[in-house]
C-alpha cells in the first residue's frame, strides 16, 4: 500500500515534461520498448532470468509441457526452452547489430560518395546498386553465406552486405540535397577541403533518415538472420539461435506445439517492436 | 499367491475373449483378407528426392524405393530365412572354388521396352557392375568382388566368372544393386540416369512420368508374369499404380497419412510413434541388417589417429541414453558393428560399456590434460572435432548434439556442423574438417563389413589409395586383408569366423561407436495389405493391394 504514492512522487518530481512525453506516447510504442529492453536485458544478463543451461539438457527431462519448473517445458534433449531463447537473444541481436552496422557504415560510404562526387562515380556505383536491390535480399544473403561457410558472424555479415545498397540509395538521395544546400556552398566558399566539408556538415545532415531506416533494418535483420537459422545456414547447433529453435521445434509441432510457437512469439514481438520504434523514429525526426 | 493365481485366470480369461472377439471379426473380414483387390493407386510419401537411379547406387534409400518396384533380381532372397530362393534365374550351379556361376534364366521375361530378358542382356547388366565403365562413368559394384567377365553358354544361360573366389555374389545377385535393367538403358551414361523414365527395367511397375524432385507416377506392368517363385502371389501387381511425393517435412508426411491423403510414409520419426499407433495405424520398422548406425572415425586426422583416443571417445558415448532420450522399441541398442539380425553378428556389448572413467583415464594416458576452458588439450592444440549432420539418418542432427553433450563431460568439444550438401561431400572426404562421420549401410551378407570399411568400396575410414586423395598417411592393412579374406573365402562356416574376428577387430581399435541398430520405419494405413520389405527393409509393392 506504500508504493502507489511513491510512485505518483517520483512522476511529479522529475517535473510535467516527462510525464507528458510518457503520456503522448502511445501504448503501443511503449510496449515495444519494453519488449526490446526486456530482450536486450536477456542478452545482457540472462542469468538473471533463468538459471538451466541453454546448451546442456536432461534427457530424462525430455519433452516436457510447460510447468512452474520449466516455463516454456523442454526440448527433444531435455533443455530448457526458457532458457534456450534467453541466451540465444544475445546471438539475434548481436547478429542483427553487426548486420546494420554493416548495412548503414558500407552503404552510407558508397552514398556519400556517390552523392558528393557525382557524374560518371555516381552513374556506376548507382548502377551497381540497381543490381544490388534488383537480387531479392534472402537469395543475396544465401550467396554470400553460401561463399563464406555458415555461422553466426557469417550469418549477420551477409545479411548486412544485403542491406548495403539500401542505405546507399537513401544516403545518396540525401547528399545531393545537402550538398546543393547554401550553407555548404558556404563552407567550401570559406575554404574548407573538400573532405572536411563533407564530413562536418554534409554527412551528418543527410544521416537522419539513414538512422530511422537503421532501426526498421534491426527488425528484419533479426528477421533474416533467423531465416538463415531456421534453413540451417547460421550457428551451428547447440547454439540456441531463435531460427534454429523453430526449425528443430517444427518437428514437434503435433505433440509439442509450443516448442517452435515460442520462438516464433518471440521473434515476431521482436520484430513488430523495431518496427514500431523505427516509425516513431522517423516521425519524430523532421 | 491364490491372489497371483487368480489374476493369471482372470488375464486368461480375458485373453481368452480377446481372442474369440478377433477371431469373430476376422471371420467376418475373412472375405477380405482372402481375396486380395486388384486396383487403385497407392499414394507414397517418401522423405528425399531420388537421385541417381544406376542401380548399383540403389543402397540410398529413396532409389531403391523406386527401383524395387521397376526393377527384378537375378535371385530372391527370402527376408524371413535370408536364404537364396529362385526369380529371374530359376536355378544356377556353382563350381567349388566359387569362381564360376551359372544361371539358367526364366524363359519369356521381357524388359517394359520389349526386349527379351536373356542370357545376353544378363551378361550385359553384371559386366557393367561387375568392371564398371569409365566411358559412361559408371562405377564398380559394391557387391561383386573380384569380376573378371561373362560367358553366354546359350540364349537362356550365362556363366560368371571371377577371379579369385567371390562367395558373396550369389547374395550379391539378389540385393537392390543389381536390379536389371535393358540394354538400353546400359547404352546411356551415369549423367543421364538421374531421370527415372530413362530406368527400364523388367519390374511389376514401370516409371509412367515424373516431375523431378518433386513426384514419380508408376503404373503396374499388366503383362508381368515373373515374380520370386516362392511368394503365393503370381502374375500381375494388385496395385494399378503408385504415386511417390517427396514430402520432407516430417509433421506434413505424418499429418498426410493420418488424415488420408496418403497411404504409406517412409521415414517416421520415433517421437511420431506414439501418436500414429494411437490411431491404429501401422508401424513397419524392418531391420536393414547390415552395419550399425554409427560414428566413424578418420584416423588420417591427428586427433584421432591415436587409438586411446577413439576408445576413451567410445566409452563416453551413452548408447543407452540416446537410445532412451531419441528413439522407441524400433530402435535397438547397437551391441556389435553389425546389426544382431544381421549374418556373422557376434556380440561385443562388454567392450562398448559406457565408462567416462575409464575415457578419461585414457585420454590422459594419451598426454590430453584439461585446459583453462575445460576442453581437453595436447600441445596447444585442442581436442576439438566436427562432425557433419547426416540427412539420411534419423534424427541425426538431435543424436550428434546428444553426443556433443555426452563427449562435453570428459572435456572433448564436437560441433555439429550444416552446410549446403556439395560442400558437404567435398569436406568429406577430408579428415581435417571431418574426423568424425555418422554412417550406416544395409546388407544381409558379410560383404556388408567390406563395404562400408574397404577403401575400395565406402571407404569410411578414409584411408590412403581409397575414394579421397587428401589421405597422408592412415592405410590399415591388418583390416583391409581381414576384409578381403571375407570376400574370398569359399568355406562358409569360415566366412563367418572371419566376420566375427573383423567386428572384434574394429571394436578393438575403436574405429567405429556402434549407436543402434537401424531400422526403416514405414507407417501405413490400416486398409493397406500385404506391404512386404526385401532383406534390407526396402519396400516392395508387389503383393500389396488396398483394402477400402
Amino acid at each position: 500500500m506504500t508504493t502507489p504514492p511513491a510512485v505518483t512522487n517520483a512522476f511529479s518530481g522529475r517535473g510535467s515534461g516527462h510525464l507528458d512525453r510518457l503520456r503522448g506516447a502511445s501504448p503501443g510504442l511503449v510496449l515495444a520498448w519494453l519488449v526490446i529492453a526486456l530482450v536486450v536485458l536477456w542478452a545482457a544478463a540472462p542469468a538473471l532470468f533463468t538459471e538451466y543451461s541453454a546448451t546442456v539438457g536432461v534427457p530424462a527431462e525430455k519433452l516436457r509441457p510447460p510447468s512452474p519448473d520449466h516455463l516454456l517445458g523442454t526440448d527433444a534433449l531435455g533443455r530448457d526452452l526458457f532458457a534456450r531463447i534467453v541466451h540465444g537473444s544475445v546471438h539475434s541481436l548481436s547478429g542483427a547489430l553487426v548486420a546494420v552496422a554493416i548495412g548503414l557504415v558500407a552503404g552510407t560510404m558508397l552514398g556519400l560518395v556517390a552523392g558528393s562526387i557525382g557524374g560518371l562515380v555516381d552513374d556506376t556505383l548507382m548502377r551497381i546498386v540497381d543490381v544490388l536491390l534488383a537480387v531479392p535480399a534472402l537469395l543475396l544473403s544465401l550467396s554470400i553465406i553460401i561463399l563464406t561457410g555458415f555461422g553466426t558472424i557469417n550469418a549477420a555479415v551477409a545479411v548486412g552486405a544485403a542491406s548495403v545498397a539500401g542505405f546507399a540509395r537513401l544516403v545518396r538521395a540525401d547528399v545531393i540535397r545537402v550538398r546543393r544546400s547554401e550553407y555548404v556552398e558556404a563552407a567550401f566558399g570559406s575554404g574548407g577541403t573538400y573532405a572536411a566539408v563533407l564530413w562536418r556538415h554534409v554527412l551528418p545532415n543527410s544521416l537522419t533518415s539513414a538512422f530511422a531506416f537503421a532501426a526498421l533494418q534491426f527488425g528484419s535483420a533479426i528477421l533474416s538472420i533467423s531465416t538463415l537459422g531456421f534453413l540451417g545456414y547460421g550457428a551451428p547447433p547447440p547454439t540456441p539461435e531463435w531460427g534454429l529453435l523453430i526449425a528443430e521445434g517444427r518437428n514437434y509441432i503435433s505433440s509439442a506445439w509450443w516448442l517452435t510457437a515460442a520462438p516464433g512469439l518471440v521473434v515476431v514481438a521482436v520484430v513488430l517492436s523495431a518496427n514500431r520504434i523505427s516509425r516513431a523514429v522517423g516521425r519524430s525526426t523532421p | 499367491m491364490s491372489g497371483t493365481s487368480s489374476f493369471a485366470t482372470r488375464r486368461s480369461l480375458l485373453v481368452a475373449g480377446l481372442y474369440a472377439l478377433s477371431l469373430a471379426s476376422l471371420a467376418m473380414a475373412a472375405p477380405a483378407l482372402a481375396q486380395p483387390v486388384t486396383g487403385g493407386t497407392l499414394i507414397y510419401l517418401e522423405q528425399q528426392a531420388h537421385t541417381n537411379l544406376y542401380p548399383t547406387a540403389g543402397g540410398f534409400y529413396p532409389n531403391s524405393g523406386i527401383l524395387n518396384q521397376i526393377t527384378d533380381k537375378l535371385t530372391y532372397q527370402n527376408p524371413q530365412t535370408l536364404e537364396i530362393e529362385p526369380w529371374i534365374a530359376t536355378s544356377w550351379t556353382v563350381n567349388d572354388t566359387l569362381t564360376e556361376y551359372t544361371f539358367k534364366i526364366r524363359p519369356g521375361v521381357t524388359f517394359s521396352d520389349g526386349t527379351p530378358l536373356d542370357a545376353r542382356a544378363v551378361a550385359r547388366n553384371f559386366d557393367t557392375y561387375g568392371r564398371g565403365d569409365k566411358s559412361r562413368k559408371f562405377p564398380v559394384s559394391e557387391v561383386i568382388n573380384n569380376y573378371d567377365h561373362s560367358e553366354i553358354i546359350d540364349d537362356l544361360t550365362v556363366k560368371f566368372v571371377f577371379k579369385r573366389p567371390s562367395p558373396g555374389f550369389l547374395q550379391g545377385t539378389a540385393v537392390i544393386g543389381s536390379g536389371l535393367v535393358s540394354p538400353a538403358t546400359l547404352d546411356r551414361s551415369f549423367d543421364e540416369l538421374g531421370d527415372a523414365t530413362k530406368i527400364i527395367g523388367s519390374g511389376p511397375f514401370v516409371v509412367e512420368r515424373e516431375t523431378l524432385g518433386k513426384e514419380l507416377k508408376l503404373k503396374a506392368r499388366t503383362d508381368y508374369n515373373w515374380g520370386p517363385a516362392r511368394l503365393a502371389h503370381q502374375g500381375r501387381a494388385y496395385l494399378d499404380g503408385i504415386t511417390f511425393i517427396v514430402t520432407p517435412e516430417d509433421s506434413v508426411r505424418i499429418g498426410a497419412l493420418l488424415s488420408g491423403q496418403a497411404d504409406v510414409i517412409r521415414q517416421i520419426q520415433a517421437y511420431d510413434e506414439p501418436q500414429v499407433e494411437a490411431q491404429s495405424f501401422l508401424i513397419y520398422a524392418p531391420s536393414t541388417r547390415g552395419v550399425n548406425n554409427a560414428l566413424v572415425f578418420r584416423p588420417d586426422n591427428p586427433l584421432v589417429a591415436d587409438a586411446r583416443v577413439r576408445k576413451a571417445l567410445l566409452h563416453a558415448t551413452n548408447t543407452q541414453e540416446i537410445v532412451d532420450t531419441l528413439f522407441s522399441r524400433h530402435y535397438p541398442k547397437a551391441t556389435s558393428v553389425i546389426a544382431s539380425s544381421a549374418v556373422g553378428y557376434e556380440d561385443q556389448s562388454a567392450r562398448l560399456a559406457y565408462d567416462p572413467q575409464r575415457s578419461k583415464k585414457l585420454l590422459a594416458e594419451a598426454g590430453w590434460q584439461p585446459g583453462h576452458d575445460g576442453i581437453l588439450a595436447r600441445d596447444g592444440v585442442k581436442l576439438e572435432l566436427s562432425i557433419y549432420e547426416s540427412l539420411p539418418q534419423p534424427q541425426s542432427k538431435a543424436m550428434l548434439q546428444l553426443v556433443a553433450q555426452q563427449w562435453a563431460q570428459i572435456g572433448v568439444r564436437l560441433n555439429v556442423l550444416n552446410a549446403d550438401s556439395g560442400s558437404i561431400a567435398v569436406d568429406l572426404l577430408d579428415p581435417l574438417k571431418t574426423p568424425v562421420a555418422h554412417t550406416m549401410v544395409g546388407r544381409a551378407d558379410p560383404d556388408v563389413i567390406k563395404s562400408n570399411f574397404h577403401p575400395a568400396n565406402r571407404d569410411v575410414l578414409r584411408q590412403k589409395g581409397g575414394l579421397s586423395d587428401k589421405i597422408k598417411s592412415f592405410v590399415d592393412e591388418a583390416l583391409n586383408g581381414r576384409l578381403e579374406a571375407i570376400a574370398a573365402e569359399t568355406d562358409p562356416e569360415k566366412r563367418l569366423a572371419l566376420t566375427r574376428e573383423v567386428q572384434a577387430y574394429i571394436i578393438d581399435q575403436a574405429y567405429q561407436i556402434p549407436i543402434f541398430e537401424e531400422p526403416q520405419a514405414f507407417a501405413a494405413a490400416p486398409h493397406v495389405k500385404g506391404l512386404a520389405f526385401d532383406a534390407v527393409a526396402r519396400p516392395s509393392f508387389y503383393s500389396t493391394w488396398l483394402d477400402k
